[in-house]
């Protein structure tokens, strides 16, 4: 759960796991992990335009993961750790999720005879 | 070279263990981990497996391609297998490993799954693990939304 005062993920985790499935965006939230940076530091560090990285900053801001702060003409992010606290929600219920679908697939193809319901068609 | 307080931080978890308890004996649980055409009803859109140690582990889940070994196989009681996203850095293949046990109960089998190596506890640096994490938690979180079928 999010301390106290910070919001939750305000965009759900869909979009936590939209804004993850690029690398450069990845990679962004890498570099902001520890520190806040200011956005023309982090373009610096790629070989995109200045555009293309405002625009990644943007989807990883609107899904939570980055806070955006502005001082003066600046801007700055830093990474929201509660961000990927619903993501790890989903990935706690995959293999649950995932063995409950074998659960009920096995049971179909192999239902078990009852006593009473002998198998027709064996002699 | 600097030291790296995180890597032992909030990334550092306990395996994932899920068990489900299934009315069929073991043998039948045992060929939907091995065989395609069954992997393929509840888990993976296509498989190409191999189950021997060594032989390949290979789905597509949820549109992302795991790819890994199987590192064990005892029918009908025990399989595991590595899990990895190609192409995906932080979650390469074999990064991370499934064991899965099939215990007889009577007529049932009982079935636990672990998932270890999903963070923090890695190979490689500790730098390296954060984005490994990142890169774990996408596609098998979107699996976890979509299914095989959808």
């Amino acid at each position: 759960m999010p301390a106290p005062g910070e919001p939750e993920s305000p965009a759900g985790p869909d979009a936590v796991l939209r804004a993850l499935a690029d690398p450069h965006r990845r990679e962004i939230v890498r570099l902001v992990r520890d520190t806040e940076m200011p956005a023309g530091q982090i373009a610096a560090n790629f070989a995109l335009t200045q555009q293309a990285v405002s625009q990644h900053l943007m989807v990883l801001k609107r899904a939570g993961v980055l806070e955006e702060r502005r001082d003066g003409t600046r801007r700055l992010y830093r990474f929201r750790r509660a961000s990927l606290e619903p993501v790890q929600e989903l990935l706690d219920e995959f293999w649950p999720d995932a063995l409950e679908r074998l659960r009920d697939v096995v049971e179909r193809d192999h239902p078990r005879q009852s006593p009473r319901s002998e198998r027709k068609g064996t002699k | 070279m600097t030291t790296n307080d995180h890597a032992q931080g909030p990334t550092a978890t306990p395996p994932i263990v899920a068990t489900v308890r299934i009315a069929a004996r073991p043998d039948v649980v045992f060929a939907y981990f091995t065989d395609p055409a069954l992997i393929t009803t509840w888990l993976a859109e296509s498989a190409t497996l191999d189950p021997r140690p060594g032989g390949a582990f290979d789905v597509d889940v949820a549109g992302n391609p795991v790819r890994g070994k199987f590192v064990e196989v005892d029918a009908p009681h025990r399989v595991v297998f590595t899990w990895g996203v190609e192409g995906e850095a932080g979650m390469p293949p074999d990064s991370t490993t499934v064991e899965v046990t099939l215990a007889a109960d009577g007529e049932d089998t009982v079935v636990t799954l672990t998932h270890r190596g999903l963070t923090g506890d890695f190979r490689r640096s500790h730098e390296d693990g954060w984005p490994r994490r990142l890169g774990a938690l996408a596609p098998i979180a979107a699996g976890a939304r979509s299914g095989p079928a959808g």
